[in-house]
């Protein structure tokens, strides 16, 4: 295989599910995510010979985000995209314990999904990618003061939407 | 949000802090009322975060992503190694660089480089685990009648680390025993392989991994994963502290 392929696919292809979940929360659609993902890793694979060592993970989601941004922006505009076209849940041998963990499921994503994009992102790179705070920095483009805040507001705004709920 | 170190509360809470800023956090969360709701809400928020989706690429995607690179080296314009790297500085860099490799194996650049390369290597082709089993009485033994390697392996799952299973995999030539474990999404591996008097890298970050490294007895220790800096020295710490 090619010397420069077999580099990157060792080295990205790791951080494919982190790709794609970053894709999939920002569009909110399975369909689009798969194209954003598809986009970025092909413009990573091209701008590869231009990446100098460093975090490759915030380098790849930093492109994702480009992606969902230069591709989305018409789409996004029709509004939410539903959260019924989930996949199955695998089947679990309590059904009442698999009823009450996935409506609890439901409601967190929803909770999540209906959060401005800004808030959206800083939210899942560091609750579901541990990322930094300097690597958030990195992938969004804001200046770490701006992250810290983004993400205080961020979690306000589900602690006000968690208690409205219960 | 009204008071003035709340972000700073967040910053500590969020493992961002060190030293002198995190014992100034720790001192301001005895007073301040305010901040210590905000870190009994945000380890609240953290739970119920745990519940929400993680997104996983679906296997087609993954395979149409391995045609288009396909396509993509086919119809990009052949590229010689050697034109890069016979130019100028590139040469000196490389002849240098084979000379080390070739009189000091392992190096702790080729140690650090192996240990990354078999963990994502493992995690792209999905084979992480060979046995599957939380319970150590099924993965020690495992891991001593498959790689010839008897390292101490503990669930650590009361602490946020389940122990998932075990495989053999090789350290820079060595063969090693690798303990699998899970944290939420992330995956922790601990390999342990014999030292044999190779110096051992600094802890640090390679590709988007953390790597961790350490002498215990006649066996050698590298722990790698891509969680968070404070899971990941969690964990580091728990399995230096475990008992043989």
């Amino acid at each position: 295989m090619d010397d420069r392929r077999r580099r990157f696919e060792a080295q990205a292809l790791p951080h494919l599910d982190a790709a794609y979940n970053l894709a999939r929360w920002l569009s909110r659609s399975p369909v689009e995510a798969d194209d954003i993902v598809q986009d970025a890793m092909l413009r990573a694979f091209r701008a590869f010979d231009g990446f100098r060592g460093g975090d490759i993970k915030a380098w790849l989601l930093t492109i994702v985000r480009n992606c969902w941004l230069s591709a989305g922006k018409a789409t996004r505009r029709r509004g939410h995209t539903s959260l019924e076209d989930e996949e199955l849940t695998a089947p679990e041998s309590d059904p009442e314990a698999t009823a009450i963990q996935s409506g609890a499921k439901r409601r967190v994503d929803a909770m999540i999904a209906q959060l401005p994009e800004e808030f959206r992102e800083v939210l899942i790179l560091r609750e579901m990618e541990d990322m930094s705070y300097r690597e958030i920095a990195e992938v969004t483009g804001a200046p770490i003061g701006t992250v810290m805040s983004r993400l205080a507001r961020a979690r306000a705004t589900l602690r006000e939407t968690a208690r409205d709920c219960l | 949000m009204s008071c003035k170190e709340a972000l700073q509360t967040q910053a500590y809470l969020d493992g961002e802090l060190k030293g002198a800023e995190a014992a100034a956090v720790e001192r301001h969360l005895e007073t301040c009322a305010e901040c210590q709701a905000l870190a009994a809400d945000a380890a609240d928020l953290s739970d119920a975060l745990r519940n929400a989706t993680h997104y996983r690429a679906p296997d087609p995607l993954r395979h149409r992503l391995k045609k288009e690179l396909e396509r993509e080296v086919r119809h990009s314009p052949a590229r010689r190694f050697w034109q890069g790297a016979a130019s100028g500085v590139g040469a000196s860099a490389l002849a240098a660089g084979f000379a080390l490799f070739v009189l000091l194996p392992p190096s702790a650049a080729t140690l650090s480089q192996s240990i990354v390369d078999a963990h994502s290597a493992a995690l792209t082709g999905g084979k992480t685990i060979m046995v599957a089993s939380s319970n150590h009485h099924t993965v020690k033994p495992w891991l001593a009648a498959h790689a010839g390697i008897s390292p101490p392996v503990t669930d650590f799952a009361d602490q946020g680390f389940t122990l998932t299973g075990g495989r053999t995999d090789e350290v820079a030539g060595s063969r090693a025993a690798v303990a699998v474990y899970a944290h939420g999404n992330h995956e922790v591996d601990l390999f342990a392989w014999p030292a044999n008097g190779a110096q051992l890298p600094e802890a640090g970050i390679a590709r988007g991994f953390r790597m961790a490294f350490w002498k215990s007895g006649d066996l050698n220790y590298a722990a790698v994963s891509d969680v968070d800096a404070v899971a990941f020295q969690k964990f580091v710490a728990l399995v230096k502290a475990q008992r043989e």
